[in-house]
């Protein structure tokens, strides 16, 4: 860790030599630890001392972007320079409204010693516990375990002077037998927070559950999703469509939506980077504090999030969800929340006739029609039979190949605990989903195990 | 910095450890993109660092830095020794390595004109001819172009005595129309989608690729598709074209040949592979029609090199030939399970990372049939062009991918476009049913500047050489 006061200082140090009308500079770095397991054994286990830190240069509506790992002065005065020469050789961008103000930003608790320090013996003691789990029925276990912390700071000319230091910690468990696999995962700011031994067992008892899989016809099924696979589905709906770029492009689902009843009335999904009982963050990449924002409200589409260029675009205020300054993605929602219900998965599997247990899905991709939200993947690592309210036996894996508009307009029950589920912006964001069950939810394809 | 690795290598052997390397990398990275007649993003990126890999108590450690001092180098090294040791509390064996040629060696590829050289007014001007000739339609809502490229200088030197240099140039480009009508959204991308094309070489790749003669059919091509009908379920004949059948490659053939995804060791995140070893030599992968190589000497390939980073030299080996299952990319550690010599394939995305196996050029072998001809031969059918969605199972069987545009074939000419298109399959079924490889005139090799495995998750830079394939009974049209 450099701390708060150097890096403010010294970022703000490079600023001052700045030649251009206003400029930014944003710090990510930190060190962080991996311990990758496969076959119950440690086969990879990796450790990364590491920074990155961008300018952003100002000419008018002229910008450029340059970055450089190093915190050295002298890279960080080449950087600087790198992206005054790129904004001078740059056309105007009639949407850059200036460089945001600076702004209150909420005071959260993001950084765990214990997780800073946990070592590569601990995590290999940890992951250790899985395997002797694993053993006693002749399974394997697969998986990683990382903890490690960070610093993200924000400076720029207009006074903003934003810092904050993190941990977090994930772990991810799959465990093998001859023909069937279980999958349990957790993800914490907090290394403490991790049962390592629990997660094992449900892991263990998954795999044990779908021993002998058998196949099953593609087709329309009442499906009981476990919060991994809804948070999955959510991931990349976000990406599709809760972003200022999709929405203003008019690919997303939302797009000329709002106000318009797309999903069913129990369905509510939101932005919330300021809710500490998930991986709470304050601000955006351009030191803006983070809003919440409501993306669908009873099933009503509601709105995006924004950074400060596409915001003047749309003639409203930034979110708080900018990327960092070298990206065109515009912004992003990484703090995703769908609201719980009353249910929990025993209720959901009890009042199933005939349907499907998913313990998550894999390969998920949604670019196939954008504006209706097409979603398809398969299932992975347990996937099971319902009859008549009981688990009957494992079922070899299925592809989907469904409508989210469709599937979360189908929404019978939803679980009132919701889990955090890691994403594909780890330290600053996860997804905090229910268990959902959905009403015929289409099937198209099978494969062999 | 030659002293420092060399100090570094010197101190690791007196550590006595069982083995070790050190790579130090520095990358600088330029990316533009413009859409509706303005810059979006203009930024260059300047990175650098070391990694130390360590066999140490028959485990495995790595640990990485972007500080490349003498002392940090030192404490990097002990680092790494130390989760070597945390390893081996779980280990079963001790990590043993394949025999090899101790390389002294430098290695440049080849390139005429340097893309950092080309003046930035140059770079963005071509886009945005690009973007104007897509913009002429107001359908057309967004107008887009990108461009990329990377220089990286990497040595590897091990404590075997291994010392190489290494110093390689990419380029990639592409544009691409959005055309929207309501809440419909159709897209058409060139010369690829999702960056478009990407190769080992210079900005003569860009100049080459002829953008603006191109700008205006996409146009059409996307407003033409808002009023296309989606495309109907069926099972039919298929020619796919050369830059989806490297995705095709990619995911059903590149992927579950990797060894270390067939022993298990990525089976936490994308897996592992159907293609297990007692099928080795065994498994009629596809028809006698099928040959796929993994050649990473190919030149301009953007999965070329001279030494993989375990300082095994470039090769060119069989994956499947005339369609028998024969060969999987390999590793040092990997190769003894098959007791082979590694075939050099693997690969870090960076300093931080460690090397893993990583597909290198994966070709589909080029047939003997002209594009022409091929499309004559086909009495009913569809032409499926440009990737658009992608997805696989967990042991690469069932896949589905979607494509940007479909066109009818009916009696050896093209008929009218669908929209939404998608064909699936089971992979060695799938590659039984084709019949049908267009010859080296057609044949391209396609950059993927994107491929992910790994955690933390590595992105990979890779090519697949193809050209335009039949494949017979194919169900298509499953979206909806």
């Amino acid at each position: 860790m450099i701390g708060k006061e150097k890096i403010l200082n010294t970022l703000d140090s490079a600023l001052k030599d700045s030649d251009a009308d206003q400029t930014e500079a944003v710090y990510i770095g930190g060190e962080s630890g991996l311990t990758r397991f496969a076959n119950s054994t440690i086969h990879q286990n990796v450790f990364e001392v590491n920074s990155k830190i961008y300018f952003r240069a100002a000419l008018g509506k002229k910008i450029g972007v340059a970055s450089t790992n190093s915190f050295i002065k002298a890279d960080l005065q080449k950087a600087l320079s790198n992206a005054i020469e790129i904004a001078k050789n740059q056309k105007e961008n009639p949407d850059f409204p200036g460089l945001p103000s600076k702004q209150a930003i909420l005071s959260l608790n993001t950084h765990f010693e214990k997780t800073a320090r946990f070592s590569p013996i601990q995590r290999a003691q940890e992951v250790k516990k899985i395997f002797d789990k694993a053993k006693v029925h002749d399974l394997t276990a697969a998986g990683s375990l990382s903890t490690g912390e960070s610093e993200i700071a924000v400076v720029n000319t207009k006074g903003v002077a934003c810092y904050q230091p993190l941990t977090s910690t994930f772990i991810n468990i799959v465990v093998t037998g001859d023909n069937s696999s279980g999958y349990a995962d957790y993800l914490s700011r907090n290394v403490d927070d991790v049962d390592v031994e629990n997660l094992a067992q449900i892991a263990i008892q998954k795999c044990l559950d779908s021993k002998d899989p058998q196949g099953l016809e593609p087709g329309e099924y009442d499906v009981v999703l476990e919060p991994t696979a809804v948070a999955s589905l959510l991931e990349w709906m976000n990406y599709i469509g809760f972003g200022s770029k999709p929405f203003q492009e008019g690919t997303s689902f939302l797009s000329n939506r709002i106000g318009k009843k797309i999903m069913g009335e129990n369905i509510t999904i939101y932005d919330d980077g300021r809710d500490q009982s998930a991986i709470a963050f304050p601000f955006d990449f351009e030191g803006v504090p983070k809003e919440k924002v409501s993306f669908v409200e009873a099933g009503v589409a509601k709105g995006v999030v924004y950074d400060s260029i596409s915001a003047h675009k749309d003639k409203v205020k930034s979110t708080g969800h900018a990327l960092t300054p070298d990206s065109s993605d515009g912004a992003l929602a990484l703090n995703l929340f769908i609201q719980g219900g009353d249910s929990s998965v025993e209720k959901m599997i009890k009042s199933t006739e005939r349907g499907l247990l998913v313990t998550r899905f894999h390969y998920i991709n949604g670019l196939i029609d954008t504006t209706n939200a097409l979603l398809t993947g398969m299932t992975r690592d347990g996937t099971f039979l319902i009859e008549k309210g009981k688990i009957k036996h494992g079922v070899k894996n299925l592809r989907f190949t469904e409508s989210m508009l469709k599937a979360f307009s189908n929404v019978a029950q939803i679980s009132a605990d919701r889990k955090l589920v890691n994403s594909w912006w780890a330290d600053i964001g996860c997804v905090v989903a229910p268990a959902m069950l959905m009403k015929n939810f289409k099937f198209t394809g099978k494969t062999e195990f | 910095m030659e002293d420092r690795i060399n100090e570094t290598i010197d101190y690791l052997k007196k550590k006595k450890v069982d083995y070790a390397d050190v790579r130090h990398q520095k990358t600088c990275g330029e990316d533009i993109k413009v859409k509706n007649g303005n810059v979006d993003a203009l930024s260059r990126n300047d990175n650098q660092g070391f990694g130390i890999r360590v066999i140490a108590q028959g485990a495995w450690g790595f640990a990485a830095s972007s500080i490349c001092t003498e002392e940090e180098m030192k404490r990097v090294a002990d680092q790494a020794i130390q989760i070597a040791k945390a390893s081996a509390l779980t280990k079963r064996e001790n990590v043993k390595l394949t025999e090899t040629e101790i390389h002294k060696d430098k290695y440049q590829s080849q390139y005429s004109i340097d893309p950092f050289a080309v003046a930035i007014d140059k770079k963005i001007g071509l886009l945005l001819d690009a973007c104007e000739i897509m913009a002429k339609n107001q359908k057309i809502k967004v107008a887009e172009g990108s461009m990329e490229f990377f220089r990286t200088d990497k040595t590897f030197a091990s404590t075997e005595g291994a010392y190489v240099e290494q110093s390689i140039l990419e380029s990639g480009a592409g544009i691409y129309a959005t055309a929207v009508d309501g809440s419909e959204a159709q897209r058409r991308s060139y010369p690829n989608s999702h960056g478009g094309d990407y190769a080992s070489r210079g900005y003569e790749f860009v100049e080459e690729m002829r953008l603006l003669d191109n700008a205006e059919r996409i146009r059409e091509e996307a407003v033409q598709l808002l009023s296309a009908d989606p495309l109907p379920e069926m099972e039919t004949t298929i020619i796919i074209s050369g830059n989806q059948m490297a995705l095709q490659v990619h995911e059903s053939c590149g992927h579950p040949t990797e060894l270390d995804r067939v022993l298990g060791t990525e089976i936490s995140l994308a897996g592992g592979s159907f293609l297990t070893t007692d099928k080795l030599n065994k498994l009629k992968y596809g028809s006698e029609k099928v040959t796929i190589t993994a050649d990473a000497t190919l030149p301009g390939g953007l999965g070329s090199f001279g030494y993989d980073d375990e300082g095994i030299k470039a090769q060119r080996v069989d994956l499947v030939r005339d369609g028998l299952f024969v060969g999987y990319q390999t590793s040092r550690e990997t190769a003894l399970v098959l007791n082979q010599r590694s075939n050099g394939t693997m690969r870090a995305d960076g300093w931080n990372r460690i090397p893993l196996i990583r597909m290198t050029n994966i070709n589909l072998e080029p047939g003997e049939w002209e594009r022409d001809d091929l499309m004559k031969d086909t009495k009913s059918g569809l032409l499926l062009d440009i990737n658009k969605s992608w997805s696989i199972d967990d042991k690469r069987l069932n896949f589905q991918f979607g494509v940007e545009a479909a066109w009818e074939i009916k009696d050896g000419k093209l008929g009218k476009i669908y929209k939404n298109a998608v064909y699936t399959g089971i992979t060695p079924q799938f590659w039984n049913s084709c019949d049908a490889v267009c010859n080296r005139k057609h044949w391209h090799i396609w950059g993927v500047p994107n491929c992910g495995k790994g955690e933390p998750m590595q992105v990979m830079h890779v090519a697949h050489g193809t050209s335009p394939t039949r494949f017979r009974n194919v169900k298509v049209g499953v979206s909806k």
